[in-house]
Parts: structure tokens; C-alpha cells; sequence
């Protein structure tokens, strides 16, 4: 690898720019490829393999060839609604895996940035809050105050925007209530399934971390169908 | 998951080479069965065979060190080396998790 290609892999790292390293293992020339465009010189009959790398978040060697391909792909972005207790242990986790967390929640008292530090926190109801982030079918949301008022604006929000992952905090109950005023609201029973509730793996715990990390897990998992 | 982004191994290359060292990248190119680290793990190596980050769980890191001695000393741009089971009866280094992984390094130039 040159040290031109190092400084400018660097430089697409920290501007947080979706790329890939391209490297010929027979001699070790690499070059830098961004994804849409077209691979330059030994590397462009491999186009569609090192779309498909990006596809699957995947690094590794192209099959029947010397290329190897190692894609950067952009942090998943998690909403979380509530800046509850078990909010700030999904905070903990998610900094060591490539998620990147927001929090939306109305309640001043509770979304203090004191209790969330380094982490984009929005006081307001969810419609507003929604105005000020980019989203798209690559989202999740993860509902946890189980306040109607709040949740059911952010749950529909997602639903009609396709996120990969939606789950929602609540008992079975509380959850069935939830269902069906999305029912009434007019959504699909196949949406309305699609939301995680009661939202986590079954761990057993009932701790706040324990809750946490069954959420955690459960959006892991779902990452990697996604 | 891979938290590219932050992963800080190839700024600290950079800070080896302003500081006028040779620096060789190890990077996991291929894995088999069971191994430790995903592929794209890397680790650097300079001259004097100091090294940060990681290919394995510390089963071939001091192979892949020496390696990468070699390719400063004979002054070639790289090379694939590929690490098996180990054998438990000879002192040779492999991987005791029963995985197989493929390195390759390279001189940063």
C-alpha cells in the first residue's frame, strides 16, 4: 500500500465516507473505490462482486481472483424514544457496535444531556423530533417509554417509513393495546407484526442492563437478516 | 459487527511513519472454520518488531511479526501466509481453535 492511499483512506474515514479498499494480492497495488462508481484498471471486471460485498457488509477475497475487497460502511442509526434508565445501558452498548444512537423525548427532565453525553439528544415529540434526522429503511427504532402519547407517533413514523427494525417496550398487554390502535389507525396486520413487542431476546432478566442487552441482542440479530 | 469507521489502526500507521518508521500492514484476508478474528483484522508491524491491533487471539501474532521482519529485511512488497491447525506435539505455531486464516502483509511505502 502506498502511503497517498493511507492518507487517503484516513481522510474518508474521519469524513465518515462509504468506501472500500481494493488490493491486487499478487503485487499489492490497492486503490480506493467508492460505491456507484466503476472500478479502475485490473479491478473493473469485478464491478458487480464489489457491489455485492457492500451489499452484504462483508470484507474478503473475490472467488477465482486476487482481489481483496474491505468494505467501510456507514454506523446503523438507532432512534431510541425515551431517555429512560435502560436507555443509557443501550448507550453503553451500542458504542462498541457500530450503532449510531439518538434520543428523542419530549420530557425535559429526563432528556438532559448531563445523562447522555456525546449523544444527539431531542426534546421534543416525536413529529418535530423526526424533522431534524435523516432516516430511511436502514433505521431502527426502539420505543421505551410505553406512553402512547409518545411511542405511537414514533412506532407509526417508522412503520410508514420501512424501518428494518422497530420494537417496542411494554407487556403483553400493554402491547396488544398498542396493536390495535395501529389497527385503527389503519396500518396493515403485516406491519403491525413486524414491531418487536414486548421488544428483546428472552434473557429472563429484568434488570435494566438485562433489558438492555436482550435489545441489544435482538437488533444485532435483525441487523444481520436485514 | 465491524466498527470500521473508528477503528484507529491505520491512523496509528500514519503516526509510525511521521515518526520515520517502516511500517508493514497485516490484514486478515481469508478465514476457515472457527477463527478469532473477522476478516479485514489488522495489525502493524515496524522494523524494530514492535506491533499494535490483532489477526488472531494471540496464536500467530509473534509468526506474523517475524514475517514481517523478513519483508523489511529482504525489501519486498508483500506476501500471503496461511496458518493452520496447530499440531499439539511440535512447537510450531498455529491456531488451537481449530480454524485456518490467511494473512497478508505489506509494506506501507
Amino acid at each position: 500500500m502506498k502511503i497517498k492511499t493511507l492518507e487517503e483512506i484516513l481522510k474518508k474515514k474521519s469524513s465518515k465516507t462509504e468506501f472500500a479498499i481494493l488490493t491486487n494480492l499478487e503485487n499489492g497495488d490497492s486503490e480506493i473505490y467508492l460505491p456507484g462508481t466503476s472500478p479502475k484498471g485490473k479491478f473493473s471486471k469485478y464491478a458487480v462482486e464489489i457491489e455485492n460485498f457492500f451489499k452484504s457488509k462483508k470484507n474478503g477475497v473475490i472467488e477465482n481472483s486476487e482481489i481483496f475487497v474491505e468494505t467501510y460502511i456507514k454506523p446503523i442509526k438507532v432512534i431510541i424514544v425515551g431517555a429512560v434508565h435502560i436507555a443509557q445501558y443501550l448507550v453503553d452498548f451500542a458504542k462498541s457496535l457500530n450503532f449510531e444512537i439518538s434520543i428523542i423525548d419530549p420530557r425535559g427532565y429526563f432528556a438532559s444531556e448531563q445523562r447522555f453525553p456525546d449523544i444527539k439528544v431531542i426534546n421534543k415529540w416525536p413529529k418535530e423530533a423526526f424533522e431534524e434526522i435523516e432516516t430511511n429503511s436502514s433505521t431502527a427504532l426502539i420505543a421505551l417509554t410505553h406512553d402512547p402519547k409518545i411511542d405511537d407517533p414514533a412506532l407509526q413514523y417508522a412503520l410508514k417509513n420501512k424501518f428494518y427494525y422497530i420494537g417496542a417496550l411494554g407487556s403483553k398487554k400493554t402491547h396488544e393495546n398498542r396493536c390495535q390502535r395501529l389497527a385503527e389507525a389503519g396500518f396493515t396486520n403485516d406491519e403491525i407484526n413486524s414491531i418487536h413487542g414486548p421488544i428483546g431476546i428472552k434473557l429472563g432478566g429484568k434488570s435494566a442492563p438485562e433489558i438492555a442487552l436482550s435489545i441489544i441482542a435482538q437488533l444485532v440479530s435483525q441487523t444481520y437478516k436485514k | 459487527m465491524k466498527n470500521s469507521f473508528d477503528e484507529k489502526i491505520l491512523d496509528e500507521a500514519q503516526d509510525w511513519i511521521n515518526a520515520n518508521q517502516k511500517v508493514v500492514l497485516a490484514t486478515v484476508i481469508q478465514t476457515w472454520g472457527s477463527s478469532p478474528r473477522q476478516v479485514g483484522s489488522r495489525m502493524i508491524v515496524n522494523e524494530k518488531g514492535d506491533f499494535s491491533g490483532s489477526v488472531s487471539g494471540g496464536c500467530v501474532e509473534s509468526a506474523v511479526v517475524s514475517e514481517c521482519l523478513s519483508l523489511i529485511k529482504d525489501n519486498k512488497p508483500c506476501k500471503k501466509i496461511e496458518f493452520k491447525v496447530s499440531n499439539e506435539s511440535a512447537w510450531e505455531v498455529g491456531l488451537a481453535c481449530g480454524g485456518e486464516i490467511a494473512v497478508y502483509i505489506e509494506q506501507i511505502h
